[in-house]
């Protein structure tokens, strides 16, 4: 059960495009295992397209348009007749040996074992997936079973969302497919749950600070390899 | 009568893909160039005024897939305008992300692919013909004020933090206009 949703707004931003690729993904992410927000997107793309329908349209010529499109068509058609050979389908891998979303599929080729895990604590790592050039910094992180976080602050928005197993902090605790949205203020200090590790996809729009009198010594570390500081 | 009118040719749009898809109908994909292109025009050029160049692309892009794609459009899952709009969107995003100062490899091919909802449901078909109704009707009645910011996120692909920006209102009063619209438009259900 699904308890924690991306906010309306998110949902409406990522419905009509505007909201930032690094967030979509991890709403996309969301949406995989949320039927109610699938349904909630559903209606909002519906908003969508009447909008569309709605737009002034100019009284521009369009031959020219035209005319290239049905070239580059007809173009296309010709070269289809010629290769006879049919595009092969690429080999299926069998995803569903794995849980790794179809939206993360893009970084993750086979398994989170594969992925370059940079161990923080005994019981604390992460493998970066992506640093948008000036922009975010999506990550996984992978946290024992039972074991703290480190207490932390978010110097900037923080997506968290839970991909495996489940945590809880002062606010609540968060399952499988929970979409946790932090700003700049919070302060946490999460835990996971017993029974096992919890895997989650997060994106920071600014690298997060930690505050325990020890592990104030990793923030360098974490830093270096946020895409905003790294310069 | 008048709501005859307008369905006809929604309908006619609907033949005109199904022709594409089985035997790859030319005078059919002509059709849907000269009611879409415009459309698809002027959605480009609300997020990026005088930008005709870039929105003759992505128009041009969007027409080659839906004459590439024709077959998976499933007339029972969305409505054609929600399917084009959706197109229309992935393919200004694609292009904004290739062309943008800020380059980025993150694939939004892979994040709007699954938002089809596959639940077999017997009574889809009639759920979505009401709310389509529903929303296409609120949406006339919807204030000057709650309409405007729509079109800002929607048309001019702006986050509400950026509309608020633009129009110099504070985020919050930005946000309860998006909300009150929704909630008008039976979109948006309080949790």
């Amino acid at each position: 059960m699904i308890n924690y949703h991306p906010s309306i707004e998110i949902l409406t931003d990522y419905a009509a495009g505007s909201l930032p690729l690094a967030h979509s993904l991890c709403v996309s992410t969301h949406l995989e295992r949320c039927h109610e927000c699938q349904q909630q997107i559903r209606k909002l793309e519906m908003l969508g397209s009447h909008l569309f329908d709605q737009t002034k349209t100019d009284s521009r010529q369009l031959s020219n348009l035209k005319d290239s499109f049905f070239e580059k068509i007809n173009a296309q058609a010709e070269q289809e007749r010629d290769s006879l050979k049919i595009e092969e389908e690429p080999a299926e891998i069998d995803w569903d040996n794995y849980a790794i979303p179809k939206s993360l599929r893009q970084f993750i080729k086979k398994s989170y074992d594969d992925l370059n895990w940079m161990r923080l604590s005994p019981s604390f790592k992460i493998a970066t997936l992506y640093n948008e050039e000036g922009g975010a910094q999506i990550a996984l992180t992978r946290v024992k079973a039972g074991a703290h976080m480190p207490t932390h602050t978010h110097t900037g928005d923080e997506i968290t969302l839970v991909l495996e197993g489940a945590f809880s902090d002062e606010s609540g605790v968060y399952r499988q497919g929970d979409f946790i949205n932090r700003d700049a203020s919070h302060k946490h200090k999460p835990i996971v749950t017993k029974d096992a590790e919890c895997i989650c996809l997060t994106v920071l729009d600014a690298p997060i600070e930690f505050t325990g009198w020890l592990t104030r010594l990793l923030n360098p570390i974490i830093r270096r390899y946020h895409p905003h500081s790294s310069r | 009568m008048e709501r005859a009118i307008q369905i006809e040719p929604d309908e006619q749009r609907v033949a005109d893909m199904l022709a594409i898809a089985e035997h790859r109908d030319q005078a059919a994909l002509v059709r849907l160039f000269d009611h879409y292109v415009p459309k698809l025009r002027a959605f480009c050029l609300a997020a990026q005024p005088g930008a005709n160049l870039m929105a003759d692309d992505i128009a041009q892009e969007v027409m080659i897939r839906i004459w590439n794609k024709a077959h998976t459009y499933k007339p029972e899952s969305a409505s054609l305008n929600t399917w084009v709009f959706t197109l229309a969107r992935n393919a200004r995003i694609d292009y904004l992300r290739k062309n943008s100062r800020h380059q980025s490899d993150i694939d939004p091919e892979y994040l709007w692919q699954n938002v089809v909802d596959e639940n077999a449901d017997p009574f889809k078909d009639a759920q979505q013909k009401r709310d389509q109704e529903r929303i296409q009707q609120g949406l006339d009645k919807l204030p000057a004020d709650q309409k405007q910011v729509l079109a800002k996120v929607y048309l001019e692909g702006k986050t509400h933090k950026e509309a608020a920006e633009e129009l110099s209102l504070p985020l919050g009063t930005i946000k309860s206009r998006v909300r009150l619209a929704l909630h008008k438009l039976t979109i948006y259900v309080k949790r």
